[in-house]
């Protein structure tokens, strides 16, 4: 398991594909129609924990009956690249006796692009970001849910039974969640040393050359931003967006950062002491130790004030499917615990759900006890922070921002 | 001479038909796609989605973005990366050609029997693929790994070195060691197919080896050394994996190629990534005029002479 990619591995590794193969993406992508459909109140489906929102139901687009019995033949699962226990889908092929195909995508963006244009088509969506499925809710490619054929959806932590982006579940149902802390070395990095000093503790010098930030503009300007007890991660202030990717800049010049989404490697290899990473990462980070070393080595750290980053993905159902209930019966499928807990073990993203709290997942032996701080508890993730759709003057300052640092000007 | 160029003029028409099919797939794979990116760098902007949109009619180009690119380029933060690509790709064509000539040579003149086997030796690593040799080095450049023991054994470093973290020597190794193969290889076609018997001649006439390397095989193989120049050269300004490999994603030793591939997959811009394509590929062109002006130039030399 040690070579295991995880998907934003994948994404990595596949734009690398892509420039090797030529502009075949790009070609793609551009080959889409731009036939974008409705108005300005696109921003008024987007919900924030401050304004939940209750997402609108078209008088074309109602959920299916109740009482129908799931269809046969194959169902169309969109994906990222080994997001999902291929065990587990074995099972579910078997139980209700139909194939399952699991198509891929490489991006949050090329997905919406490609649902959009009707380059893609299927079933079930199961990963999309909460912070950007309203764009399918605008251009109308989601079923609403019908929660008779979900009664797992008790299984989901409360905070969860009704969240901000999707009041009522009404579209989608949580699949994963995530936070954002730092992988650390416990034989290198002293606990007191990083509770003391907190995110500030990538800008020691001591650890100079083996610190790293996520190759991510918003996630790694928030740990600027936090850095500064700044927790509006969503901010618009033209100064606080510069000053952060100043502060990343202070990075490269005084502590020869790296810039990688592969910390979770790079700790246990021990080619880095300090790196910015996600919980469901980390949780695999055991399988690339080098032989003999102890999981004990391995740490996972986040404030203890509960101010990260918190994020999560959702299955949907897609408008077009002709197997709706046996889409439902899917969704539901993932919502067990028992189902949960397997696709776990492979997967490494956390299940939301209230049975699979970190005790359980330690006694389970799906996370060690040194890694019990990657599991996210209902109120974690009720308090973290969540990164929101910006108004785009703003997003582009946070992507220039970054791209200032990134180019290592 | 004469009854070659009287084969090439009754043959145009016949087997020029044969060319029709590749020059069509050619041209389909580099104008369209060429003329997408243009489409993505001056698309305008969906009010919905936030995103600019490929905008194929050249009427309705937005040109903004391209000018905001070309002040970063040229007058801002982009100026630090442009510089640091050229410096990367002209200081590794430098050391292609210290050590890729010499080689390339010895295949095409002095290997006798052993030719077969160099020559594998230089196509061999191109059954391995180019981000697992890089991966190879990673390893090999590790704190503990192989690299950092031998040199200090050899009492070179005193403690081991941090390799892979935003190091210039690092990358610039790693991207003469994978694009070298690509250079080796068109400067031997160059070398071997060079006629002995004028080296024979300039020996008779009393050249000295020295003096025939310089006034005869140097002349006739710069075609060839230029042309794997430009084969070595297109690729790598657009390369952004070997930083992501063996710098661990640096900024200290980003490339474009990082810039590209930032603004393409990561954000919602793609339109300054694909400006950034533009860009550079305006300077290649540069380059790329200079090969063929100056081949023209040698071609007509050769001839005439």
């Amino acid at each position: 398991m040690a070579t295991r990619w995880n998907r934003r591995e994948f994404l990595q590794r596949s734009a690398a594909l892509a420039a090797i193969g030529g502009s075949a993406a790009t070609l793609l992508a551009a080959c889409g129609s731009s036939s974008s459909t409705g108005s300005g109140a696109v921003n008024e489906l987007i919900g924030t924990p401050a304004k939940p929102v209750t997402l609108p139901i078209a008088s074309d687009n109602s959920a299916i009956k109740d009482g129908l019995k799931p269809e046969t033949g194959t169902l169309t699962v969109l994906n990222y690249a080994d997001y999902v226990a291929p065990d587990v889908i074995k099972a579910f092929e078997q139980q209700f006796n139909v194939s399952v195909q699991i198509t891929t995508f490489d991006s949050d963006s090329e997905l919406i692009e490609k649902l959009r244009t009707g380059a893609l088509k299927g079933d079930v969506l199961m990963s999309a970001a909460y912070n950007s499925f309203y764009k399918l809710i605008a251009a109308k490619i989601l079923r609403p849910l019908n929660h008779s054929y979900l009664p797992n959806i008790t299984n989901l932590l409360p905070t969860f039974q009704d969240p901000f982006y999707d009041r009522g579940s009404r579209y989608t149902v949580p699949y994963t969640v995530y936070g954002v802390g730092l992988d650390y070395r416990t034989d290198k990095v002293p606990a007191a040393d990083l509770d003391a000093k907190g995110w500030g503790i990538v800008w020691d010098t001591s650890y100079k050359g083996y610190v790293s930030v996520l190759n991510d503009y918003r996630e790694a300007l928030s740990l600027a931003l936090l850095r500064k007890g700044i927790t509006d991660v969503n901010t618009t202030d033209a100064a606080l967006i510069a000053q952060a990717g100043k502060d990343l800049q202070e990075l490269t010049s005084t502590n020869n950062v790296k810039v990688t989404i592969e910390g979770y490697k790079d700790v246990p290899e021990g080619t880095s002491y300090i790196a910015e990473g996600y919980s469901g990462d980390m949780v695999n980070g055991q399988y690339n130790l080098p032989q003999g070393t102890d999981v004990g080595v391995l740490g996972f750290w986040r404030p203890k004030d509960g101010k990260f980053l918190v994020n999560n993905d959702c299955m949907c159902i897609l408008r077009s499917s002709s197997k709706p209930a046996l889409s439902h019966a899917f969704l539901n499928y993932f919502l067990d615990v028992e189902n949960a807990a397997t696709n776990f073990a492979t997967n490494g993203y956390q299940p939301p759900l209230t049975a699979l709290s970190a005790d359980e997942l330690i006694k389970r032996e799906l996370v060690p006890t040194s890694l019990s701080s990657t599991v996210l508890s209902g109120d974690d993730i009720a308090n973290g922070l969540r990164l929101l759709g910006l108004p785009a003057d703003a997003e582009k300052l946070w992507t220039d921002a970054y791209s200032k640092f990134y180019s290592g000007d | 001479m004469a009854t070659r160029g009287r084969e090439e003029a009754r043959g145009t028409g016949f087997w020029g038909f044969f060319v029709a099919p590749g020059t069509l797939w050619l041209l389909a794979l580099f104008i369209v796609p060429f003329y997408a990116v243009i489409c993505v760098a001056f698309g305008r902007e969906d009010p919905i989605f936030s995103v600019r949109n490929p905008e194929w009619n050249p009427l309705r180009w937005d040109t903004a973005p391209m000018s905001e690119v070309l002040r970063r380029v040229f007058n801002g933060d982009f100026g630090t990366v442009f510089i640091r690509t050229f410096a990367y790709v002209g200081i590794t064509l430098a050391l292609c050609f210290l050590i890729g000539y010499p080689v390339a040579y010895y295949a095409a003149r002095h290997a006798g029997r052993r030719r077969g086997l160099v020559l594998m030796a230089l196509v061999l690593p191109f059954w391995i693929s180019y981000l697992m040799r890089m991966l190879a080095w990673a390893n090999l450049l590790q704190p503990d790994g192989y690299v950092n023991r031998i040199l200090y054994w050899l009492h070179i470093i005193d403690a081991p070195r941090n390799w892979l973290t935003g190091n210039s020597t690092t990358v610039i190794f790693g991207l003469v060691y994978g694009y070298i193969p690509f250079f080796i290889l068109p400067l031997y076609a160059a070398l071997e197919r060079l006629d002995g018997r004028l080296l024979e001649a300039a020996r008779d006439l009393g050249a000295s080896p020295r003096s025939a390397f310089f006034r005869i095989t140097w002349p006739l193989s710069r075609q060839g050394a230029l042309g794997a120049a430009v084969i070595t050269a297109l690729p790598m300004f657009g390369d952004y994996y070997t930083n992501g490999y063996l710098s661990g994603g640096s900024p200290r030793t980003s490339m474009v190629g990082n810039q590209i591939q930032y603004y393409l997959t990561s954000t919602n811009h793609p339109e300054t990534g694909a400006a950034l394509v533009l860009v550079l590929s305006v300077l290649l062109v540069f380059l790329m005029g200079y090969y063929l002006i100056s081949t023209a130039r040698l071609q007509r030399e050769v001839v005439y002479r």
